[in-house]
C-alpha cells in the first residue's frame, strides 16, 4: 500500500538531533530520518516564527531557503521549484511571521560526518498565534508521548515490536522507537526535549510558572550535537554575549550591520566558534537586542 | 536476468548478451563451445526428451549463441519454449518451489501450491478505467488457508472443494496474512487424484467475540452483539436463482456496521442480537458482517450507550489497522489540498465531476457548477484522503458557491482553489463519514466537517500535571 506518510509533530530540537536514516532501498520506497526517540520521520508538520528568508536562486528559478524558530530550535527549509506552491507562498511571506509548513526531511551528511537536516515543505503558509500555539501544544504532546514511550521501552528488557504495540504504540512507533534505541547507541538525553517541553508550556501558560529545572534560552544551535549543561555554562554566555555586542557596534560601519564573515572570523578570535556565535546571536535575537537585516549580516537594535 | 531458472547450473560460457564482446574474444568461446556448451544441451535435452535430437539443439544453440548473440539462458529458455510445445510452461515450472501454505512467507516471487478451493468468488474490477474480471477465494490445505486472487482469470472455473495445482504463483502480505496471486504467468491444472483435508479450524478461525469497532478485513468468523438499526429486504441473483437476503445496519458502543443475512432470521429495527459464527467480508476495506448457514441468531437484553448518530471516533492510525467502516469520525490538521478542489462542474446526467465540459461516460455536457474539497487530513498517526461536500465546503472555507462563480467570472477559474487553499491548510477539522481503503492508502467520503477548536488552556494544563507527576 502506497499510503501517504505521516506528518510527525516535531520540534526542531528533536528534529536536528537526528543522524539516523533509513535510505530508501527500492525505488518508490520512502526514506526516513529516524529521531532519538524513535520518530521515525519521512514527512513533517513544523510551525513558528519564520525569522529570514532569502531567495538564492534567480527570479525565474527562486531557490528560497528560511529559518523557522518554535521555541528554542531552528528549523531550516528549502524550497525550489519541485515545491511550486511553497515556493510561491514563499514570495508573499514577509518575515517576520509565524507560519506553518508540512514537507519532507532531507539530510545532508557533512565530511566530518554531522548529519545537517533540513525542511522542503510542499506547503508554507501564514498562521495565526493561536494556531501557532495549537502547534506548540500538539507538538509537546507527541514529543511527551515519544519520551515515555521510549523510557519504558529502555526499561524492557528485548522489547520487540508486538511487545510495544501491545503497550498501546502504533506499529511505525514502536518500528522507529526500537530502530533508534538499536542504532544510536546510547540512550536519548531526554533533558534535550523536556526543556523543550517546559519552554513550550512556558508560552501556552504564560501565567503558570513552568519549570522542569532547565533554564531558558536558545540553545539548539543548528550543528551543535553536544550542550553543554551546568551554572558556568551561564556565567561564559554572559561574557560572550558582551563580546559580540560590541563586535557588532565595531563592525557596523555602514549602518547595514556587521557582515556575519568578518564577524565569525573576529568572534573566532576571541575564542568564540561558530557554533557558539550561531548561539549566541539567537539568544541576542530572542532577547531583542539584534536582528538580521539579512542572512548576511547582523545589527544592533 | 533469468538467473533463478538455471541458477544452480555451472556457466563456463563467456557469454554474457551481445555486450561489447570482440570479434578475437567470440572466436576463442567460438574454438570451446564443443565441450563448454556440452553440460548445456545435456540440461535442454532431459527437459526435452525425444522431441528433438542432439545434434539439432547444438545447431539450434549455436544460432541463438553466435548469430544472435543471445546470451546463454535466454538462449535455453528459448530454445525449450521453442520445442516444448505444451510443456514449455511446466519447464518455467520445474524452478519453483511448492509450498504448504503454512510455509509461505508471504514474498515468494514464483511458488507452487497444492490446495482445496474453500471459497471462491468472481468480482469485476477496473484496472485503468477498463473492466476486468477476476477470481478470488480462500485455498486451504493441511497447513492453513490464505485468501487468493486469480488476476487473468480467463476460462479457467474453480470448483468449491476441488483440489489444483496453482502454479507460478507469486505472494504478497496484507494485513499480516500471505495472499496467493496468479498473474499473467500462473496457471491452474486441476488435481482431481488428490485429497487434501483442510482442518476444520482453518476455515472456521474459531469465531472469536468482538466489539463492532474491533472489526477489521481478514477477521473470518466471529461472534457480535450489537442493536439493529434498520432491516431491508432484498431480492438478488445468484447464479441465477432468486434469493432474498435482509440487510441493514447495527451498531454498539464502538462502532456501527453493515450487515447482510442470507437466511430470515426475522431481525427487526430496535432488538439487541448476538449473531455466533457471522464471517466478515470486506468491501473496499469497509467490512461488512455476514451472516450464513452457520450463524445463530440470539435476542438479548443487552443496552449499548449508542452515540448519537452512532459515529465512532478513531485515529488515522485505527484506520490503518481495521481497512475502513461506516460513520468514522476523524479529527486532524489538513496538510494538503489536491487537484479538483474548488469549484467544479458536473455531469447533469451522472454527477460526475467533468473536466473541460465532457463527461466521461455522456459526452459534451451542460456542466452543473458545484462546490468540493480533495483534502489530505493528518492526524500525527497517519494521514487520510477525503472528499468534502458543498455545503461543508462552504462552511469551512467561508465561500459560496455563489461567490465562487463570481470569483471566477472576475479572476479566473484557478483563483477558487487558491483561495481556498489559504483558508484551509494547517486548519485543524473533524470529519465524519465512511472510510474505504486501496493502494493509495485509506479514504473518506465526507458526510459532515466542522472547524475544531481546541481549548488550549486547559489541554496545557493537564499536559503540564501528568509531566509533572512523572518527573
Amino acid at each position: 500500500m502506497n499510503a501517504r506518510e505521516t506528518a510527525w509533530r516535531v520540534f526542531a530540537a528533536e528534529l536536528n538531533s537526528s543522524s539516523l536514516e533509513i535510505k530508501a532501498s527500492e525505488e518508490k520506497m520512502p526514506s526516513y530520518v529516524v529521531s532519538p526517540l524513535g520518530a521515525k520521520m519521512n514527512r513533517v508538520l513544523i510551525a513558528g516564527a519564520m525569522s529570514e528568508k532569502e531567495n538564492i536562486g534567480t527570479d525565474d528559478e527562486p531557490l528560497w531557503k528560511a529559518r523557522i524558530q518554535d521555541v528554542n530550535g531552528m528549523f531550516y527549509i528549502n524550497v525550489g521549484r519541485f515545491q511550486p506552491e511553497a515556493s510561491a507562498a514563499m514570495a508573499d511571506l514577509e518575515t517576520p511571521c509565524f507560519v506553518a509548513a508540512v514537507g519532507r526531511v532531507r539530510t545532508y551528511t557533512a565530511d566530518d560526518g554531522r548529519v545537517y537536516i533540513s525542511v522542503r515543505p510542499e506547503h508554507i503558509i501564514q498562521i495565526d498565534e493561536a494556531t501557532r500555539k495549537e502547534w506548540l501544544l500538539e507538538t509537546s504532546k507527541s514529543t511527551w508521548r515519544r519520551l515515555k514511550y521510549a523510557k519504558t521501552a529502555m526499561g524492557m528488557a528485548d522489547a520487540k515490536v508486538a511487545d510495544l504495540i501491545g503497550l498501546g504504540m502504533t506499529p511505525q512507533e514502536a518500528e522507529g522507537l526500537l530502530y533508534a534505541l538499536d542504532n544510536y547507541g546510547e540512550m536519548p538525553d531526554s533533558s534535550l526535549y523536556l526543556k523543550t517541553i517546559q519552554n513550550a508550556l512556558r508560552t501556552l501558560l504564560p501565567e503558570r510558572d513552568v519549570d522542569f529545572g532547565f533554564p531558558e534560552g536558545a540553545d539548539d544551535g543548528p550543528d551543535e550535537i553536544d550542550i553543554d549543561g551546568g551554572g558556568s555554562d551561564e556565567h561564559s554566555h554572559g561574557q560572550m554575549e558582551e563580546i559580540i555586542l560590541s563586535l557588532l557596534e565595531e563592525l557596523d560601519t555602514d549602518g547595514k550591520g556587521a557582515p556575519r564573515e568578518e564577524l565569525e572570523r573576529r568572534a573566532e578570535a576571541e575564542g568564540i566558534s561558530g557554533i557558539e556565535l550561531e548561539e549566541i546571536s539567537n539568544i541576542l535575537m530572542d532577547k531583542g537586542l539584534v536582528y538580521e537585516p539579512n542572512l548576511r549580516y547582523l545589527k544592533r537594535i | 536476468m533469468s538467473r533463478g531458472v538455471f541458477g544452480d547450473l555451472p556457466n563456463p560460457v563467456k557469454y554474457d548478451g551481445d555486450d561489447g564482446i570482440t570479434p578475437s574474444e567470440r572466436g576463442e568461446v567460438d574454438a570451446m563451445e564443443g565441450n563448454e556448451l556440452t553440460p548445456h544441451i545435456q540440461e535442454m535435452k532431459r527437459v526435452l526428451g525425444d522431441k528433438i535430437d542432439e545434434e539439432q539443439l547444438a545447431a539450434e544453440l549455436d544460432k541463438y549463441l553466435n548469430d544472435y548473440h543471445v546470451n546463454i539462458e535466454s538462449a535455453k529458455r528459448g530454445i525449450i519454449r521453442k520445442y516444448g510445445g505444451a510443456d514449455a510452461s511446466s519447464f518455467a515450472t520445474s524452478a519453483t518451489v511448492v509450498k504448504k501454505i503454512a510455509d509461505l512467507s508471504g514474498s515468494e516471487q514464483n511458488v507452487d501450491v497444492l490446495a482445496k478451493v474453500v471459497y471462491v468468488e468472481s468480482k469485476n474490477i477496473t484496472v485503468k478505467g477498463l473492466n476486468k474480471t477476476i477470481v478470488s477465494g480462500i485455498l486451504g490445505d493441511e497447513t492453513g488457508t490464505a485468501s487468493f486472487t486469480l488476476w487473468e482469470s480467463g476460462s479457467v472455473m474453480l470448483d468449491k472443494g476441488s483440489v489444483y495445482y496453482f502454479r507460478n504463483c507469486y505472494c504478497k502480505l496484507w494485513n499480516e496474512r500471505v495472499q496467493i496471486n496468479l498473474g499473467n504467468r500462473g496457471r491452474v491444472e486441476p488435481a482431481p487424484n488428490v485429497s487434501l483435508n483442510v482442518p476444520d479450524r482453518s476455515i472456521t478461525l474459531s469465531s472469536q467475540e468482538c466489539k463492532i469497532g474491533d472489526i477489521r478485513e481478514g477477521m473470518g468468523n466471529v461472534t457480535v452483539t450489537g442493536k439493529v438499526l434498520t432491516t431491508e429486504a432484498r431480492k438478488i441473483n445468484v447464479k441465477g436463482e432468486e434469493k432474498m437476503v435482509y440487510s441493514g445496519l447495527m451498531a454498539d458502543d464502538t462502532g456501527k456496521i453493515q450487515y447482510s443475512a442470507w437466511h430470515d432470521f426475522g431481525l427487526k429495527a430496535g432488538e439487541t442480537i448476538c449473531a455466533k459464527n457471522a464471517y466478515i467480508r470486506a468491501w473496499k476495506g469497509i467490512p461488512q458482517l455476514n451472516m450464513g448457514d452457520r450463524c445463530e441468531i440470539s435476542r438479548v437484553d443487552a443496552v449499548f450507550d449508542i452515540q448519537e448518530g452512532g459515529d465512532s471516533k478513531k485515529t488515522v492510525g485505527d484506520i490503518a489497522r481495521i481497512g475502513g467502516g461506516l460513520d468514522i469520525t476523524l479529527e486532524g490538521l489538513v496538510v494538503d489540498m489536491k487537484n479538483g478542489s474548488g469549484l467544479i462542474k458536473r455531469c447533469p446526467q451522472c454527477n460526475r465531476s467533468i473536466l473541460n465540459g465532457v463527461c466521461t461516460a455522456h459526452g459534451q455536457v451542460d456542466g452543473i457548477p458545484d462546490l468540493r474539497l480533495k483534502v489530505v487530513l493528518d492526524d500525527g498517526t497517519g494521514a487520510i484522503g477525503a472528499v468534502i461536500n458543498r455545503a461543508d465546503t462552504e462552511k469551512l472555507t467561508g465561500i459560496s458557491l455563489k461567490a465562487a462563480e463570481g470569483l471566477a467570472a472576475a479572476r479566473g477559474e484557478g483563483i477558487v482553489a487558491r483561495e481556498m487553499m489559504g483558508r484551509i491548510l494547517m486548519r485543524r477539522i473533524t470529519i465524519t463519514g465512511n472510510v474505504m481503503s486501496d493502494d493509495f492508502g485509506p479514504s473518506m467520503i465526507v458526510r459532515s466537517a466542522a472547524p475544531v477548536e481546541v481549548d488550549l488552556e486547559s489541554e496545557a494544563e493537564k499536559l503540564l500535571e501528568e509531566v509533572e507527576a512523572a518527573l
